[in-house]
């Protein structure tokens, strides 16, 4: 789970197995504050995978590759 | 999860933010009161309930999003600085501590350093893409190559 410069750079890079998923910074900064941020708050609790798939669904991460088994 | 399994796991966030590295058994018994073999015991029953990953040696390896190990992607913040376990943890670091902060990593394709401004949440610059190869359903079938 990288950042690349473009994805011309993905492609480039993944170009013999070009399988995965590649979004923009700005969405997977989302991501991530809704992923993580709870992390370390005192009253955290584990997340449900309910919870994480809502996560991943209100951020536009819909498709098979981001469904959680 | 166990109340106590709960504390232990919350202890052990504190202090690898407190220390900027990952704590080990004998800092987290130290400061909880628990025996070491206490210590190694909640951590195993929290690696299996994915709350974080401990290495082979059964130290630390993940409280996700931090690393315990040095990887290609180092947060800093402030005058403090962390390791992640990839793009989505860096981002993460700065999220669950509610902090402005600066990513260094760089691309895997051109191997060009790449720095990214996080402030209040969003990065200063938005060119730059995120790849994942592996899909969601297999995160966690090795989740130190994920």
């Amino acid at each position: 789970m990288n950042l690349f410069r473009s994805e011309e750079h993905v492609r480039r890079r993944h170009s013999e197995h070009p399988a995965g998923a590649t979004i923009g910074v700005v969405q997977l900064a989302e991501l991530a504050r809704a992923w993580w941020g709870d992390r370390v708050a005192p009253d955290w609790q584990p997340h449900t995978r309910e919870q994480n798939q809502a996560i991943l669904d209100a951020v536009g991460l819909s498709g098979q590759f981001w469904r959680l088994p | 999860m166990e109340a106590a399994d709960l504390e232990l796991r919350n202890l052990t966030y504190h202090l690898f933010v407190e220390l900027g590295r990952a704590p080990t058994v004998e800092e987290v018994a130290a400061r909880s009161g628990a025996t070491s073999e206490a210590v190694r015991s909640g951590w195993s029953r929290l690696h299996e309930a994915h709350a974080l990953v401990l290495a082979p040696t059964g130290e630390l390896r993940m409280a996700n999003p931090f690393s315990a190990v040095p990887t290609a992607h180092r947060v800093r913040i402030a005058d403090r600085s962390w390791y992640a376990n990839c793009a989505w943890d860096a981002f993460g670091v700065c999220a669950s501590l509610h902090a402005d902060g600066t990513i260094e990593t760089s691309c895997p394709d051109c191997g060009e350093p790449i720095v990214v401004e996080v402030r209040d949440g969003k990065p200063d610059d938005e060119t730059l893409v995120f790849h994942s190869v592996v899909p969601a359903t297999q995160w966690w079938d090795d989740i130190v190559f994920t």
